[in-house]
């Protein structure tokens, strides 16, 4: 073919002539052979094939994500938006591609945008998974230092980094959470906009919140005219901001250059989860400090002009109530510490919770605990949202035997890893307050008890999903431990009976939240509910009309969000 | 290549390379590198700055490298060495460097025993190459030619034909070697245009698959930005964004050497 350009390196046959000139320098055939098989070694003669599977002997890629790779190579080009539901491994997608364009001598360097709390997450799976020596970006000097960086957003759009990254090319570039670019008028996206790049890689599980507009934008960026000029978009494909026309043609050409694997989909196969409720009786002594509390909290409420938030920190002691004595006591204390300084004596009704509190002996949560963990004798991850009763729980494992280990949010990385091993090799139980960022993966385990529940569901999510995600072979056990005839039984049906949060797939119910706008206050919202309720029966009440809400956006997506129809 | 192979070629690299093989088993290798290797491997100019400034008696590194961690020795603390890992990459990259070069007599001994008598050699030029097919994609093709420096007959495949021969670098006794009547550059002329021709005849579909991507984008990019205008961007945004493009999809083939040589050849 003629128009071909060849380049013929000739360079090295003045090196060659002075071997010859000074008989000197020559290499032994042995080493001439092995020069050689390296060289066929590196070799890849065939466009299309993903021969970086050959190079992957860390863990084994799913058919999803081995397609996906294919496709984002052979099809898009290497500019492409992976839009996986989350838990599928966009990640490893993005690795796949990567390797693949690295082992082939395509990409040299590169840049990974991600959110500041990623840096260390992306660095370390690059080097682990797929052997790309990825380096955290701290410092500016480090631009010119590192071929393949990982770097936050945030930083990275500031000068003096701005520039630095402005000034490079690079054959790849990452941007994980991309739905932080769906707006071309902010810093991000015309940040990511000016970087020179030949490949790029958007990374996002929700490319459409709210309008049509912001996959305009994100397509925009990798393709620009791709949907034509913003005024062609609007008038081909957007009939209100929110509802899609020409949904078909529109669909086709973001088909081009987005892929989004879904749960349902049928071919990636996740295990069962079986749920159940574990109810609690009190004892008649923990059953009087629970009414104890709640009547303190509802005659405060009544009587007091408190703050909105002093008088939420009352619902939380009343939630610690159920969780375990321990941890009610802090909080109690804390609050008298404040209320009762100077004076000379407690006040008769702060007196007599301390009394309530001193009665109480026996502990029904954890007797019902260590006889289901001797029952299930397998692994077992329990989670509990206070640091008192994580302690009060180990030492009562401690007690009979069973060995476990802590887990806080606030470990270092290390003692991080160094808990979860000693999880899967030693111990029988691992008892967390937090679920832990996304790296902690405790595919080995498949029970979890929800020891009290976190009213935000995002959080249930979080520790489900610990457990339950790609890589877990066996059906997970959820027990959620519900004590009867207080908010925690009321909350536990909302979420359960009435939402059917715990069969969810990862990710609906962000979406959910995302939709009644109470992503950030869904937990304020209800705890606000039990504060303004004049008795329990209200409490349900009002509850059951959230969850009825709920559900509805789950069963019958509204008519205002068309715009995601076109995924 | 599997574990044994990459074993294999680990092990047969250091000893090439002048590296002192300390302990070893088909599983796992100690092995004491020479200065050579240490500057290529071990990435530490300083030191070697140093040690050549001051004089000093230098310390290559030791290496310990395992490429079946579960049979390796109990005890034994290394590296995981697998086709996949950075160190053998480096050691591939490492060994493509030490093996450019070379000059060799076919190690034969000559027909007659008259000592008055000397066998002659036929010169030839033998060049592995590395043809890189590149647009956003790219693929490899590794030919190996030779020429015959008396009459200009060129051979491909040639280092598969020559692989099985004894060589030695310095010229036996009783040997001669056959007056080129080509000169060497000359030579590399022609197989230079042997290439270009292997490249006419190969299929060009991808070149133009490409061009045609490539076409298309250019299209799509003078559509957005149109002339004079800037709902869209600016003329500097255009501009990079048309260089991405050409980047990305350009059609061009670049040929590279790995190695190449002065073979004498016996011409029985």
């Amino acid at each position: 073919m003629q128009s071909v350009p060849i380049k013929i390196d000739r360079t090295w046959f003045s090196t060659f002539q002075n071997c010859m000139n000074q008989d000197s320098g020559w290499a032994t055939w042995e080493q001439f052979q092995l020069a050689i098989e390296a060289a066929e070694a590196q070799t890849i003669t065939d466009f299309s094939e993903l021969s970086c599977l050959r190079y992957i002997t860390d863990f084994t890629p799913l058919p999803h994500q081995i397609k996906t790779a294919q496709r984002v190579i052979n099809e898009m080009r290497g500019r492409a938006i992976l839009a996986d539901e989350v838990g599928l491994g966009k990640t490893i997608e993005a690795g796949l591609v990567f390797k693949e364009y690295m082992d082939r001598g395509l990409v040299q360097n590169a840049l990974i945008l991600v959110p500041s709390s990623l840096v260390l997450q992306w660095t370390r799976e690059l080097n682990q998974k797929f052997r790309i020596p990825a380096v955290a970006q701290k410092k500016a000097w480090m631009w010119d230092k590192h071929n393949i960086l990982v770097a936050s957003l945030d930083t990275a759009k500031r000068d003096p980094h701005r520039e630095k990254v402005l000034a490079k090319h690079f054959d790849l570039l990452i941007v994980d959470e991309a739905h932080k670019l769906k707006n071309r008028r902010t810093k991000n996206w015309q940040f990511v906009n000016e970087i020179r790049k030949k490949y790029c890689l958007l990374l996002t599980a929700t490319p459409v919140q709210n309008n049509l507009d912001e996959l305009y934008n994100l397509v925009t960026l990798l393709k620009p005219g791709h949907l034509g000029r913003p005024s062609n978009f609007q008038s081909t494909y957007v009939s209100d901001k929110r509802t899609p026309k020409n949904e078909k043609e529109l669909r086709a050409e973001i088909e081009r250059v987005m892929i989004r694997n879904r749960r349902s989909d049928g071919q990636i196969a996740f295990t069962k989860r079986h749920v159940h409720t574990v109810p609690i009786q009190l004892s008649k002594e923990e059953r009087q400090l629970y009414d104890g509390i709640t009547q303190f909290i509802r005659h405060r409420y009544q009587s007091g002009p408190g703050s909105v938030k002093n008088m939420l920190s009352l619902i939380i002691l009343q939630r610690e109530v159920c969780s375990s004595r321990d941890a009610a006591f802090l909080t109690l204390f804390k609050l008298f510490q404040r209320n009762e300084q100077g004076k000379k004596q407690l006040s008769p009704e702060v007196e007599h919770l301390v009394q309530l509190l001193r009665n109480v002996k026996t502990n029904s949560k954890i007797e019902k605990a260590i006889s289901l963990i001797k029952e299930i004798k397998e692994k077992v991850i329990l989670f509990t949202e206070y640091r008192a009763t994580q302690e009060m729980i180990l030492r009562a494992l401690a007690a009979e035997g069973i060995p476990a280990v802590p887990f806080r949010g606030g470990f270092q990385r290390n003692k991080k890893d160094w808990m979860m091993e000693i999880f899967q090799k030693r111990a029988q139980v691992m008892v967390a307050t937090e679920a832990g960022g996304e790296g902690i993966n405790l595919q080995f385990c498949r029970h979890i008890i929800n020891y009290d529940m976190p009213w935000n569901p995002m959080r249930i999510e979080q520790r489900i999903g610990r457990v339950h995600r790609l890589g877990q072979k066996h059906d997970v056990n959820i027990y959620n431990f519900s004590t009867q005839d207080t908010i925690e039984e009321y909350i536990l049906s909302l979420l359960h009976e009435k939402i059917d949060m715990f069969r969810m797939v990862i990710g609906e119910m962000e979406t959910i939240l995302e939709r009644l706008n109470m992503k950030e206050s869904i937990e304020r919202n209800l705890m606000k509910i039990v504060l303004e309720a004049k008795d329990d029966e209200e409490i349900k009440e009002r509850f059951s009309e959230f969850g009825s809400m709920v559900q509805e956006i789950k069963d019958r997506p509204n008519e205002k969000f068309r715009s995601q129809d076109v995924l | 290549m599997d574990a044994i192979r990459v074993h294999r070629f680990a092990e047969r690299y250091f000893s090439a390379n002048d590296c002192q093989i300390i302990e070893r088993s088909p599983h796992h290798l100690k092995v004491k590198l020479s200065v050579k290797v240490d500057k290529e491997l071990i990435n530490r100019p300083f030191y070697w700055m140093y040690v050549e400034k001051m004089n000093l008696q230098p310390n290559p590194t030791t290496l310990n490298l395992i490429s079946k961690p579960e049979k390796a020795p109990e005890g034994f603390n290394g590296e995981f060495l697998s086709f996949g890992t950075p160190r053998f990459r480096q050691i591939l990259q490492s060994a493509i460097n030490q093996g450019r070069f070379i000059r060799l007599y076919e190690d034969k001994t000559p027909e007659t025993n008259n000592p008055n008598n000397s066998s002659p050699y036929t010169p030839w030029f033998g060049v592995n190459y590395k043809l890189s097919y590149i647009c956003d994609q790219k693929k490899d093709e590794l030919l190996s030619l030779g020429i015959n420096l008396y009459d200009g007959q060129i051979k491909s495949n040639f280092y598969p034909q020559i692989k099985q021969r004894i060589w030695t670098p310095k010229i036996p006794a009783h040997r001669h070697i056959i007056r080129p009547r080509f000169q060497l550059i000359e030579c590399l002329g022609k197989l230079e245009n042997f290439i270009e021709e292997h490249i006419k005849k190969q299929d060009s579909t991808w070149a133009r698959e490409a061009k045609k991507r490539l076409d298309q984008e250019l299209k799509q990019v003078s559509l957005y930005y149109p002339e004079g205008e800037s709902e869209t961007g600016t003329e500097a945004e255009k501009k990079q964004r048309i260089q991405e493009i050409y980047w990305q999809y350009h059609p061009r083939i670049e040929v590279d050497i790995i190695n190449a040589g002065l073979f004498y050849l016996d011409p029985r």
